[in-house]
């Protein structure tokens, strides 16, 4: 009997759908079956960002919401009391200032040279080489590690006695406090998040590369365009969508970066490799008078950078889009 | 205009050879096509007159120059691709110019050569579109007119008219003709269809597996073809081909009907004899006669082509003028044109019977 599973399966599924669908007809039945989905998204993402936004009108050092009193807007208030905004120790949340004007130059630098170089190896990968498939496969290998491991790696590397002090010395070099630096800490952070990140936007961008037909590289050739000029017209207009891609994924996770920095150097020396989601996790946890309702409008700020950032760029790029079809 | 001249190139891909050393000279101002079935190597062969591929052995001349090691750049020759290649973010007008802006033309001479090559292909309406808002014609169109714009010494052409439906090729076919009669420059013309080929061609190039099977002229590969490929695949539908042995010169068919076979090397042993669909007629009486059943009719109104078979088991077709009373089921008896009648020796090489 071979339809017997099927029959209990049948008693057990179709109620509900039976039900569901009475309620709210055919065109219903499209929200059930995302709604699974939608439960997740809700608990994890949407229920938590409400909270965050009750939680940065209160004040106080508990976590549970009965111990807190509403302040309204005071946190975000507090946040954005400065004297002068470039100056960030005018400011009342000083720490705060700092990390963001941090985090600013940390996502100028960080994503330039990420875009810079991914697109760099994804020319060089998309061309006929020699072990091809073994360069792509080691690129992308750091993509697979989780974070802690990729700052553990490298804070092995650069610590005082680290490896590449080691190196130094056998080569005869002063050895280098690396770590305790603020101009060499800053880099490093760069490096390694740009290291760490950098082979899942080269795939975006050799994906893009090879969706390009050879037939226009000819035509070119026959043409007889100059190799600049070949890069310049038609490798980076027809590559412009997927460019895009990768602006608005790097940007979004430069100004969130932390876990790689927060092994790595701790946010110092100082506060000089201190970022955004550093700041907050130290304000809402990890410092003596925490202070949860500030790292929640902290939080809230940055989301709102980052959705404005996002649309800035989604705009620009449908509108080269647009450009590109007419 | 430029002649060209291939001297035993050769061409392999990861150690297997393609092009098995391939001798071919083209005069100023000719139009030549490649035709072949896929995979013979045409479009290679194409490639590397080109410059975008190197040939493994053998030289290239252009003109009396060596180009085999000049690039692709660097020849003179401009090329129409198969998927036509536009440049999809660019307008036509920027595609038309693309090419010249890389030579540091003054900017009203490329604009004088932009508008006249838009006058002569009628796409001058069209300068201000991109490729993705054009039909497939004007695609293919604006594909030559980025050729012409450049005045090359020759232009290549491969398979340019396959993405088109069959009746816009009909009509892009008699403007590429148009084109090269007033341009009077030399083009070398790939495609699978022979049709496209002899119609085309001043001179048609037959090739297979990388060989090159016979140059002539369409219509002397049609009467002449130099072995049983050619024989097969010039003209439709396809010649009949009759395996026969020969003796004293003379070879039988089935049925009985005799042909010669000419003093020379067919004169005994296994033969093939190819008769033309075209080159048979309803049989009249005392005429030796190719007997068949006839298995299809198919009536297309100025011709009638019938599909019979042999007693022994041979198929053949014959085309006839008009609308004859023939019927499925019926027995065929017709006469081959003994004039335009066909001797292949037992390599397949065709046989002088005079």
């Amino acid at each position: 009997m071979v339809t017997a599973p099927l029959t209990l399966l049948a008693r057990i599924v179709d109620p509900p759908l039976r039900l569901w669908q009475r309620w709210t007809g055919l065109n219903g039945m499209a929200a059930f079956f995302l709604l699974p989905n939608m439960a997740i998204f809700g608990v994890f993402v949407l229920i938590p960002l409400a909270l965050n936004f009750v939680y940065s009108t209160t004040a106080g050092t508990n976590i549970l919401l009965r111990d807190r009193s509403y302040v309204g807007a005071e946190q975000y208030a507090r946040l954005l009391d400065c004297a002068n905004y470039l100056e960030p120790l005018t400011c009342r949340e000083d720490q705060f200032w700092t990390a963001a004007s941090n985090t600013l130059v940390f996502v100028i630098f960080q994503v330039s040279l990420m875009i810079a170089v991914s697109l760099i190896t994804a020319l060089i990968l998309n061309r006929e080489i020699r072990g091809r498939s073994f360069f792509r496969a080691v690129f992308f290998f750091p993509v697979l590690l989780s974070p802690v491991v990729v700052g553990l790696i490298w804070k092995w590397i650069l610590q005082r006695q680290g490896l590449l002090n080691l190196m130094m010395v056998n080569l005869g070099l002063e050895p280098e406090v690396w770590l305790n630096d603020r101009f060499y800490s800053f880099v490093a952070t760069i490096g390694v998040s740009t290291w760490a990140h950098m082979g899942f936007y080269t795939l975006i961008l050799l994906a893009g590369l090879q969706a390009i037909p050879k037939d226009l590289y000819e035509a070119a050739e026959m043409d007889a365009t100059p190799p600049t000029r070949v890069f310049r017209r038609i490798t980076l207009p027809l590559l412009g969508p997927n460019l895009a891609v990768v602006l608005v994924l790097a940007l979004i996770r430069g100004v969130q970066i932390f876990d790689e920095v927060f092994v790595l150097t701790g946010g110092g020396p100082g506060t000089s490799t201190l970022y955004l989601t550093q700041y907050i996790y130290e304000v809402g946890f990890a410092s003596l008078l925490r202070n949860p309702g500030l790292a929640a409008a902290a939080s809230i700020v940055m989301g709102a950078v980052l959705v404005v950032l996002t649309l800035a760029q989604l705009s620009l790029s449908r509108r080269s889009e647009r450009a590109g079809e007419r | 205009m430029a002649t060209l001249s291939l001297k035993d190139i050769r061409k392999s891909f990861a150690g297997i050879e393609v092009i098995h050393g391939v001798d071919l000279s083209v005069k100023d101002g000719e139009l030549v096509v490649f035709v072949g079935p896929s995979g013979c190597g045409k479009s290679t062969l194409l490639r590397l007159i080109a410059g975008l591929d190197r040939p493994t052995s053998g030289t290239i001349e252009l003109d009396g120059r060596d180009v085999t090691g000049v690039n692709a750049a660097d020849r003179g020759l401009a090329m129409v691709f198969q998927s036509y290649a536009l440049y999809p973010h660019m307008t036509v007008r920027q595609n038309l110019s693309f090419g010249l802006e890389n030579t540091r033309m003054p900017k009203a001479e490329i604009a004088r050569r932009v508008d006249e090559a838009g006058r002569m292909l009628e796409i001058g309406e069209l300068m201000n579109r991109r490729p993705t808002q054009l039909s497939g014609g004007q695609r293919q169109r604006v594909a030559i007119g980025r050729a012409i714009v450049r005045e090359p010494s020759a232009f290549l052409l491969d398979e340019p008219l396959s993405n088109l439906d069959a009746e816009l090729r009909v009509t892009m076919r008699a403007e590429l003709a148009q084109l090269h009669e007033r341009l009077a420059t030399t083009m070398i013309y790939v495609t699978h269809d022979q049709v496209e080929a002899m119609t085309l061609a001043d001179r048609i190039v037959v090739l297979r597996g990388g060989r090159i099977e016979q140059v002539d002229t369409p219509l002397g590969l049609y009467n002449q073809p130099a072995n049983l490929f050619v024989a097969g695949f010039i003209g439709a539908p396809n010649m009949n081909l009759f395996p026969a042995t020969a003796r004293d010169g003379q070879a039988e068919l089935p049925g009985g009907l005799r042909i010669d076979t000419g003093p020379g090397a067919a004169r005994d042993g296994k033969v093939t004899i190819g008769i033309r669909p075209q080159h048979m007629h309803l049989a009249e009486a005392g005429e030796q006669t190719l007997e068949g059943r006839v298995e299809l009719v198919e009536r297309l109104g100025a011709e009638t082509v019938v599909h019979a078979v042999t007693a022994e088991g041979t198929t053949f077709v014959t085309v006839l003028a008009g609308q004859p009373e023939v019927a499925m089921g019926d027995t065929l008896h017709v006469t081959p044109d003994r004039g335009q009648v066909h001797v292949f020796d037992a390599d397949g090489q065709r046989v002088a019977r005079d």
